[in-house]
């Protein structure tokens, strides 16, 4: 794999892995709050913190262990995206630590 | 100066081998126009006709503010109101704001990065044919007195058989299922030409930043529209066969529409956003004379905004009783979102404190779109905020805030954009004098209209009412809008006006006008039926700016690859997607009705489901299929090498899994895969929430499910034999194997029919959403089936020859794309029938 390439991975990473975490959190969240009540809430919050911070570390691989070589512009990429995306994980998860129940 | 080199054995399409380089690339004249397939003719259609959609719903527009100028207003009867405001949304969205997009990213793409082409330009054709058509279908319903009245977003039950018994949601269904074809097809081209063919050395990083919005744009499209389609074939057989997918009654659920609506709608205001953005920023350097500052800034903000808006759209569903929970994962996404939209803004702003800009046309609808975009995007994030939402939920502060986005974030843009690449249309620069009033009137015009909204919002003015009482606080600031909007228009009309006399009086303008960086420049303006006579290597990101040589010399002898024509054909440079390195000759149509037959055929079978006329429908399927069949049974180009120059001896279209075709199937696949995840959804949000309703369904067949998850995986596998053989020319293997791949269709799409046979699709929204699920794959099926025959023919009939396998080749993609579809619908209906699906 080129330089290049592993720079457009790292840049594609946190992205990925911040849909893949909405998607886990939306999906907790609609089976613990919907009708069907599949989980209660303390597994809610445990499985959501747990893909909350493998979900926060993979985008901080980007931020901290930018691919050497390559661009400089696209290494900043990684960097700032990895960081945002880090943030939107957190902020993602961060209603499930705040409120006790689905009724907030 | 043209140059022809000699043909030599070559088993591809004859096409102009008698012609110059110009006469290969010319321009069909007089009717045969109709039949271009070059991107400056199709981009242009896109561009014009997506303004007199504009302009209509404009018109649209100032009747709506013209009703609500006084209170107690008669201007409008109720019924047209409602039609009226649901038109100018369903226009301005749908049928102006990304088409006109995709027209200027369809022209300007090619340009800017070196190719002579879209990669595929039928296609082009196609997809604006399928536009006219759908936006025709639309229009026309205001000829049959059924124009659309249930607003933009189609609610249900609103729009439901029950409470919208005639035509009108049919149109608005049938007529934008149509035209967003042409939004996808133009997405998956988009992705394919930026990522397959650019200049030598044009590497990722080296590449326009407008690329990289428009390849954000593209991916969005290609994920984000295949919901709203989803949602509006369900709404669509629901009000024409009666089934039941969002009837409460019988287990459905309204929000489902809202949420397939919104899984589309809410990335869609940053898909009309980034193209926009990316004419800034590409305009802005021109007019400091710097490059963009923060390049990898901007890059990443793209990238993140393209991920983070599809986390927003239960925002829009704020008031409609979601958990509490839920509303808060969305007010998060909702609120992260600001940060790489600041990112961006900050990027644009350091760029304008790098250097003096220089105070053009184009410039002031910049420092506009910087201006009010921002305030929009200030209160997008107060409507983040749950409680905000509550309080301005459906009032005319949203109306204002949505306004700002759009029409700062888009239109301003846009009419920038329109003065600086109005010498590539025209060959004449627009006037700087009319320019300045043109904005002026917009500004001012737009600022009055919409600025004094978010008061009448704040006062408590609903959205969508057709009149109101006098005394509620709302009078004066309703007439200044609707004096606001006429200055809005004033505006409008006097750039239409500046346009049109530019064509004949304005300046002709010169090489580069504007002292610009990006490739599109290097030739004079006046458009030729080609992009290069050869394409130049490229070093920087402005290589105007970087490579002096290449504006020393006339634009034609200029040096570069793909000198002349090879073999009469039109052709461009086919390269690496990641570091831009020349990697085949590309080989492109010329000129064809054929795109325009498929759509029209489409045409026919959606018009005549309008008019129940089934017959009629299967005439149009038929000529539609007719014309794929010709468009793909022209002898293959590859398997020859040719001489490109500069030392570059390269295949023609190359069987490789960087080829332009196996690209372009992958971006394929991806619409396909967001359309079959909708399914899903749908599937699991009845599940989830209606487990009562879900109870009662019938079980499916086991043994069948079973059966169809073992043919999907035989439908991969005989997929993937069918490519090794293909490749290594065993023709006879390859043929055989074809036909395998055609049998593991058919038996997966007969096992899931049969394990659906139980389950009563018009008994419960979980058992026709079942048959939906089925139904699709059985669809996509169908067309695995019918390539499989269909390469299986060509094979019988020598049509392939030696290193001529790129069909099977990408029909081992296509099969386990299929593969895994049976394989995930087989699983739900093994589930449901083991666990029951309730």
């Amino acid at each position: 794999m080129s330089d290049l390439t592993r720079q457009i991975v790292a840049i594609a990473r946190p992205g990925l892995t911040w849909a893949v975490h909405f998607v886990a959190i939306y999906a907790l969240i609609s089976a613990s709050c919907a009708a069907r009540a599949m989980i209660g809430h303390p597994t809610l919050v445990i499985a959501g913190g747990a893909v909350t911070v493998v979900a926060v570390a993979a985008c901080l691989w980007s931020v901290f262990a930018p691919p050497a070589g390559g661009s400089t512009d696209l290494r900043r990429a990684a960097v700032w995206g990895g960081l945002v995306f880090a943030l939107a994980c957190v902020a993602n998860a961060s209603a499930l630590f705040l409120f006790q129940g689905c009724g907030g | 100066m043209s140059v022809t080199e000699t043909p030599t054995a070559y088993s591809g399409a004859r096409k102009g081998e008698d012609k110059s380089f110009e006469g290969v690339w010319d321009t069909p004249t007089g009717l045969r126009k109709l039949s271009s397939v070059s991107h400056r003719v199709v981009g242009r259609r896109f561009i014009y006709t997506g303004f007199v959609f504009f302009l209509i719903a404009g018109v649209l527009a100032l009747m709506v503010r013209t009703q609500l100028i006084v209170p107690g207003n008669t201007f409008l009867d109720l019924e047209t109101y409602n039609q009226v405001f649901t038109m100018h949304g369903t226009l301005m969205m749908f049928l102006f704001a990304i088409p006109i997009l995709e027209g200027f990213a369809v022209y300007l793409i090619p340009l800017m990065l070196g190719a002579r082409d879209l990669i595929f330009p039928r296609l082009g054709q196609f997809g604006y044919y399928c536009y006219l058509f759908g936006g025709i279908i639309v229009l026309s319903s205001f000829l049959f007195d059924a124009a659309p009245d249930g607003g933009w977003f189609m609610y249900v039950p609103l729009s439901t058989k029950a409470h919208t018994p005639g035509l009108s949601a049919d149109f608005w269904l049938i007529g934008i299922t149509f035209a967003e074809i042409a939004s996808v097809t133009a997405a998956v081209e988009l992705i394919t030409a930026i990522l397959c063919a650019r200049a030598p050395g044009m590497s990722l990083t080296k590449m326009p930043v407008f690329a990289w919005y428009i390849l954000i744009t593209a991916f969005m499209i290609a994920i984000g529209f295949p919901p709203l389609i989803i949602g509006s074939i369900l709404l669509e057989a629901e009000r024409l066969l009666a089934l039941p997918f969002f009837d409460p009654m019988l287990g459905g659920d309204p929000l489902l529409w809202q949420h397939l609506f919104w899984l589309f709608g809410h990335p869609e205001v940053y898909i009309i956003f980034l193209p926009a953005a990316g004419m800034v920023a590409t305009m802005l350097p021109t007019f400091v004379g710097k490059p963009l500052f923060g390049y990898g800034f901007a890059v990443a903000a793209v990238v993140t905004m393209g991920f983070i808006s599809f986390g927003l759209w239960a925002h829009h569903m704020f008031a409609t009783g979601l958990p509490i929970l839920s509303l808060s994962l969305f007010s998060a996404a909702s609120s992260m979102v600001a940060v790489p939209t600041a990112i961006q803004i900050f990027c644009f702003i350091a760029t304008l404190a790098s250097g003096r800009p220089r105070l053009t046309v184009p410039m002031l609808f910049i420092l506009g779109f910087l201006s009010i975009f921002v305030i929009g995007g200030l209160t997008g994030v107060m409507l983040a905020s749950v409680p905000f939402n509550w309080q301005a939920h459906d009032s005319y502060f949203v109306v204002a805030h949505l306004h700002y986005v759009l029409i700062g974030g888009m239109v301003f843009p846009l009419i920038g954009a329109f003065y600086y690449w109005a010498p590539h249309f025209t060959g004449r620069m627009m006037s700087e004098r009319l320019g300045r009033w043109v904005f002026g009137l917009m500004f001012v015009g737009f600022n009055a209209t919409f600025l004094l909204m978010h008061l009448t919002g704040l006062r408590g003015m609903p959205r969508r009412v057709a009149t109101y009482a006098e005394g509620l606080g709302w009078d004066r600031l309703n007439m200044l809008s609707s004096i606001g909007s006429y200055i809005l228009a004033a505006g409008i009309a006097l750039f239409v006006f500046d346009f049109f006399r530019s064509r004949r009086h304005g300046p002709k303008a010169p090489r580069n006008p504007w002292g610009a960086g990006t490739l599109e420049w290097l030739y004079p303006p006046v458009a030729p039926g080609f992009n290069f006579h050869a394409i130049p290597p490229v070093e920087s990101r402005e290589p105007l700016w970087d490579q002096p040589e290449l504006l020393e010399r006339e634009a034609h002898e200029v040096d570069g690859v793909m000198h002349g024509i090879r073999d009469g054909r039109r052709e461009t440079l086919g390269c690496d997607p990641v570091s831009g390195a020349p990697l085949y000759v590309l080989r492109l149509p010329h000129p064809t009705w054929i795109p325009m037959l498929a759509a029209a055929g489409l045409a026919i079978l959606f018009g005549a489901t309008l008019a129940s006329a089934y017959w009629v429908c299967a005439v149009g399927g038929v000529i539609a299929l007719a014309a794929f069949t010709l468009w793909a049974w022209e002898p293959s180009d590859s398997g020859v090498t040719r001489d490109a120059g500069m030392g570059h001896e390269l295949p023609v279209n190359v069987v490789d899994k960087r080829a332009h075709m196996h690209v372009a199937l992958v971006g394929t696949m991806l619409v396909l895969m967001a359309l079959f995840a909708s399914l899903i959804f749908g599937l699991l949000y009845l599940w989830n929430i209606r487990p009562d309703a879900a109870e009662t369904v019938t079980r499916p067949g086991l043994v069948a499910a079973a059966v169809a998850v073992v043919a999907g995986i035989a439908v991969a596998v005989f997929g993937q034999f069918t490519r090794r053989t293909a490749v290594s020319d065993r023709n006879l293997g390859a043929m055989a194997l074809s036909l395998l791949t055609a049998a593991a269709a058919v038996a997966s799409a007969g096992a899931l029919g049969l394990s659906l046979m139980p389950v009563d699709p018009w008994a419960s929204a979980l058992g026709a959403t079942l048959w939906a699920t089925g139904g699709f794959t059985g669809i996509v099926l169908f067309v695995l089936l019918y390539w499989a025959l269909f390469n299986a023919a060509r094979r019988l009939t020598r049509r392939t020859g030696p290193g001529q396998s790129m069909p099977d080749f990408n029909l081992a993609t296509f099969a386990k794309g299929s593969g895994l579809m049976v394989v995930v619908a087989g699983a739900f209906f093994i589930a449901g029938a083991m666990g029951g699906v309730g």
